[in-house]
């Protein structure tokens, strides 16, 4: 049991300096401009030391358990004679890894706050996860294929700028954010461990471009994916019916 | 959302990922089971550690967001805005862990001659810049679209120039400054900002800012390789 607490200071650490900057603006602000009461202050530290305790376990679990299970599935798959698997799996992988991922769980906090449920959580949550799955799927045939990170690249962000001209300036906004929540710790560590893994197995590919490569695919395929479902918003509220929204809704 | 339902949801979200591995194990990757036993137990302290963070999130870093935007929004002096925009950004990259392993990766691809430090600076100076630009244009009703759609092509045009490892690396700099801490505050300071501005534009205005954010680091790692070729 003593594995599942290897390399525990160094988690600390990181986790500690990551909160650092934020705690140090917030006792700024408290002193010079907000000078909150003594209960609300309170509050605040009691609300960090609970995330700062949650975020160091949450990385733990993740840096000792998935981490390693990445790697290994990677390399089991790339090394087998069906490692064409790597795809469909990858895509798999991808849909549920986005749903564990701390930063998404706060964006549906946030856009249910702002839009009070115009823009529901699950299709939210489901059209990013199809967007990583994709992303993750699409890593897995640059690595068996070696095909160039720019073909998809430059005609990806060309279609998004494309779509984005055509949406809410809501979901403009929505989309690129989620580029960035989606890349966090998960993604960081257990699907580009299975990124690597699975490039080191499969000869002539470049286990550190590749891994590269996965990010920016899977900062890239969600905007893409969340301007798709603003297109979906826009053409049913031309119509004007209510109806068609909830249509949507219920489908996915 | 109260406690239990915080740690259903997290059960929710965490479990189908466990399913498909464990279907994995058994399948094809059989792992030695002492191994594998790990796994569970992490898995178990991941729910445990997602449920703590996400409860104390919203106490912490979701409300100093709000309060930081809103005042910074009320101060009304602009140099202060922009001048606290890129402190901010370039304090939270800085403390970035994500960013730290960036930075051991392009010492490697640059055959050690950009240095981690100057990676990690230009990064920071990066999400700053960008972030300021955010609260401008919150400020001065710019178009979010125009002012992505300007950086991106700026990206497309330095990576013509750049050195070819630099290129994979630029991308990879967006997703690695946007972590779990800095996401929740960055995404509540751009609520807070525009919650000031009134309601008419308030729920359109809130989200961009993480967004933006990402295509600051993208641009200083380009910039880096034109200059390091």
């Amino acid at each position: 049991m003593a594995k599942l607490f290897a390399g525990f200071t160094q988690t600390i650490v990181d986790v500690t300096l990551a909160f650092l900057p934020l705690i140090v603006f917030y006792v700024f602000f408290n002193y010079f401009y907000w000078k909150l009461p003594r209960r609300q202050v309170l509050r605040f530290f009691r609300g960090i030391l609970i995330a700062f305790i949650g975020l160091t376990l949450f990385m733990q679990g993740v840096n000792v358990g998935f981490d390693k299970m990445g790697k290994a599935i990677g390399s089991a798959l790339g090394g087998a004679s069906y490692n064409w698997i790597l795809v469909p799996i990858g895509f798999v992988l991808g849909f549920v890894v986005t749903m564990a991922e701390p930063a998404i769980q706060v964006l549906n906090m946030e856009v249910e706050k702002v839009t009070g449920g115009y823009i529901h959580n699950k299709v939210m949550l489901y059209f990013l996860s199809i967007g990583v799955a994709v992303a993750v799927a699409l890593s897995m045939l640059r690595i068996l294929l070696g095909i160039s990170l720019w073909y998809f690249i430059v005609p990806g962000y060309l279609i998004i700028f494309i779509l984005a001209r055509k949406v809410k300036p809501l979901f403009v906004g929505l989309a690129f954010d989620s580029g960035g929540v989606v890349t966090g710790p998960m993604i960081a560590t257990f699907i580009l461990a299975f990124t690597v893994g699975s490039s080191e197995a499969v000869p002539g590919s470049n286990p550190l471009f590749d891994g590269f490569g996965m990010i920016a695919l899977v900062a890239m395929v969600p905007i893409l994916s969340l301007l798709i479902l603003g297109a979906l918003y826009a053409r049913s509220e031309a119509k004007g019916k209510e109806g068609e929204r909830d249509a949507v809704r219920q489908r996915a | 959302m109260s406690v239990k339902e915080t740690v259903n949801e997290v059960v929710r979200s965490v479990l189908p990922i466990t399913a498909a591995v464990i279907l994995l194990q058994i399948t094809v990757v059989r792992q030695p089971w002492s191994e594998f036993l790990i796994f569970l137990f992490s898995v178990l302290m991941t729910m445990a550690g997602l449920t703590l963070f996400l409860i104390g999130v919203k106490e912490s870093l979701l409300a100093i967001g709000e309060l930081v935007g809103k005042s910074l929004l009320q101060s009304g002096k602009l140099w202060f805005i922009v001048a606290f925009a890129i402190a901010v950004g370039f304090a939270v990259t800085v403390a970035e862990p994500g960013v730290q392993v960036l930075a051991n990766q392009v010492d490697v691809v640059s055959g050690g001659e950009i240095s981690r430090y100057l990676l990690v600076a230009v990064v920071a100076l990066g999400v700053g810049i960008y972030l300021a630009l955010a609260m401008l244009r919150v400020i001065f009703n710019i178009s979010l679209l125009k002012l992505l759609l300007v950086g991106y092509i700026l990206v497309f045009a330095l990576a013509i120039f750049t050195a070819p490892e630099f290129l994979a690396v630029s991308f990879d700099a967006g997703g690695a400054t946007t972590g779990p801490v800095t996401v929740p505050f960055i995404l509540s300071l751009g609520v807070g900002v525009s919650a000031i501005r009134g309601s008419r534009t308030a729920s359109q205005d809130s989200f961009g800012f993480v967004g933006l954010g990402s295509v600051g680091p993208i641009l200083a790692v380009l910039l880096l390789g034109v200059i390091f070729k």
